[in-house]
């Protein structure tokens, strides 16, 4: 018998299971995030980072609207969406300035932050596996591919929204009780602020996650795939998203509308680097 | 008996050129096969395209009756691979790293950590269990890939340089590591490696690759024989023998050639059993007989006479082995 013949005899073998495999999905997530927290270097900055910008920075603010000189604010409202400079006008003079840095002017931060770490994260899950010289093996498990890229993503999320909503609550707390004297209540968060966090925050990490990871599966080193994405891709992205803060002057239900918007492109993104990844495209470059 | 991987004019190139070029042979069941060739001749290429990591460009492949283009996920599940690089995660343990794989590979999280303790246990690892992987030798971290190749117990094994970087000891520690689990279950086994003499002892099956093409095939004694007909036998006789001697024994029958070298007289007879004969001829025509020693031609003459035709030329045709020609 021909080895042509013997192979045409050999039984065929069953289609992939169509489905996601949470147990492998979760099994890679654990791998990732097990190692992750034992990097210093990685999580560091992480952590360091977003409780300088989005902690530390309110509390400074805060401390210093308490003791400084109130600030004639009444010619910058003027430049100021007209919502949002009415709002600020109601508010007595020392509360101005809080309420404006505090209740407005951070708002960007809280977008770029995750975003930034999000992208930072999901730069290293194909590369840093190469760099690592541990994708290979990856590659050799019984792994569907599918769940490979959907573990990869979620590493990169779910890190990023616990992040951002940790901070998110320490700043709810700092703002409050540093700002307390001068606001007499509590004036964050407000429901603006909310779908910020709840929903825009999180579109915005799946955005930069769904360019970061397309990339990461691209590039050989964290290095190179962090020059790629973060060099030309993701200042645009950025500049972008730091314009959507702005919906914070806008109603409440516009935060949710634009939040959508982002989430469907964020998914969109996510879609097409999950049907292009194959471990031909990934093992072709190693 | 059923061949375990069928490839038919497997081909696959990248940008910088054709890594593998109409690759077809056929492995039997429970064969050890040594895939042996310079750097860049094509064999981790040859591994990923039987494990479905890449795809062919041209050709086919069959592994345990399974196309790893269709069927990949089925086949990585009985196939174990350790790779060039042991793609260890430093950042942790060795029991993590194959915890893990054992997840990965659908085994339950208690199965998991009795076949992992074992594993510990009979790879010399158990001290070393808990420790992060960054600080291990070569030679640990080959231990726990090995082990992590193991840990589903495969029906396949495909060992991609498995003792590169290892001193002697450790690259003779893992060899017999290999051995063992080879034999024990009968399995299949392609083994990439540089060390000819490991390869020689190991392997009952043979492939010689050049620049992304086969160049030799076949069980390594028959594709001895193929070359240097007979076998050659060195007779220790103290010194050189005298040039009547020399061709008495030459005009022997049963023997093929001689040659005389500083304490005797290298003499290639049609098999084995001549010996004697050659012996007593010897000792008729007065000379004393201090030893002989067969020197059965293997694994390592093949490969080397193999790239001496293929190092300074291009190559022209496949022509080595019946299993290529038939």
């Amino acid at each position: 018998m021909s080895t042509a013949e013997q192979a045409a005899s050999l039984p065929v073998a069953h289609s992939p299971n169509p489905r996601i495999d949470w147990t492998i999905v979760r099994s890679v997530l654990a791998k990732d995030i097990t190692a992750t927290k034992r990097s210093k270097a990685v999580v560091a900055p992480m952590i360091v980072v977003p409780l300088a910008l989005l902690v530390g920075l309110p509390i400074a603010v805060g401390l210093f609207a308490r003791s400084a000189v109130t600030p004639d604010l009444a010619g910058l409202f003027d430049h100021l969406p007209s919502s949002m400079g009415e709002e600020l006008r109601a508010m007595e003079p020392r509360q101005q300035l809080v309420g404006l840095v505090l209740g407005y002017l951070i708002a960007p931060l809280f977008l770029i932050v995750p975003m930034m770490v999000s992208s930072a994260l999901a730069a290293d899950t194909f590369a840093g596996e190469k760099e690592r010289r541990t994708l290979e093996s990856l590659l050799f498990l019984p792994v569907e591919e599918r769940d490979l890229y959907v573990a990869k993503v979620l590493f990169a999320f779910l890190p990023t929204v616990a992040i951002s909503w940790i901070c998110f609550a320490l700043f709810c707390v700092a703002a409050n009780v540093v700002a307390w004297p001068l606001m007499q209540g509590i004036f964050v968060p407000t429901w603006r602020w909310f779908g910020l966090i709840v929903f825009m925050a999180p579109a915005v990490s799946a955005l930069g996650l769904g360019v970061m990871v397309r990339v990461s599966a691209r590039a050989n080193t964290t290095q190179e795939a962090n020059q790629l994405g973060g060099a030309v891709i993701m200042p645009l992205i950025l500049l972008a998203v730091g314009q959507t803060s702005g919906l914070l002057v806008l109603p409440a239900v516009w935060i949710f509308v634009a939040s959508a918007g982002v989430w469907l492109v964020a998914f969109g993104l996510i879609r097409g680097g999950l049907k292009r990844f194959t471990r031909d495209q990934v093992a072709s470059r190693m | 008996m059923t061949d375990a991987i069928v490839c038919e004019e497997l081909t696959r190139e990248f940008p910088s050129g054709r890594a593998v070029d109409r690759l077809t042979f056929a492995v039997p069941q429970g064969a050890v096969l040594a895939l042996l060739g310079p750097n860049g001749a094509g064999k981790t290429t040859s591994i990923r395209l039987m494990n479905g990591i890449l795809a062919p460009d041209s050709g086919t492949c069959r592994v345990m009756g399974l196309d790893p283009q269709v069927n990949g996920t089925e086949l990585r599940a009985r196939t174990g691979v350790v790779t060039e690089n042991a793609g260890l995660d430093d950042r942790l343990t060795a029991r993590e790293n194959l915890e893990i794989t054992g997840r990965l590979r659908g085994l339950g999280a208690k199965r998991t950590a009795e076949i992992v303790d074992d594993l510990l246990e009979r790879f010399d690892m158990t001290s070393h269990a808990d420790h992060r992987c960054q600080g291990f030798s070569t030679g640990q971290r080959r231990r726990v890939s090995l082990a992590r190749a193991l840990i589903h117990d495969p029906e396949m094994l495909f060992l991609d340089e498995p003792t590169s970087g290892l001193d002697p000891a450790g690259a003779r520690a893992v060899m017999e590591l290999i051995n063992r689990s080879a034999r024990e279950r009968g399995r299949t086994i392609v083994l990439c490696t540089h060390f000819l003499s490991e390869a020689g002892s190991t392997a009952d099956w043979m492939a010689v690759m050049h620049q992304g093409r086969l160049v030799s095939f076949g069980r390594p004694a028959e594709l001895a024989t193929a070359r240097w007909p007979g076998l050659e036998v060195h007779f220790d006789l103290g010194g050189p023998p005298d040039e009547l001697t020399r061709s008495e024994i030459s005009a022997l029958p049963s023997v093929l050639s001689t040659e005389v070298d500083a304490v005797g007289l290298v003499v290639t007879v049609t098999d084995r059993a001549q010996i004697p004969g050659v012996v007593a001829a010897l000792v008729g025509l007065g000379a004393t007989v201090y030893g002989t020693q067969a020197r059965p031609r293997g694994l390592e003459d093949v490969y080397f006479d193999v790239q001496s035709r293929y190092d300074s030329s291009a190559i022209t045709s496949l022509v080595d082995s019946p299993a290529l020609t038939s």
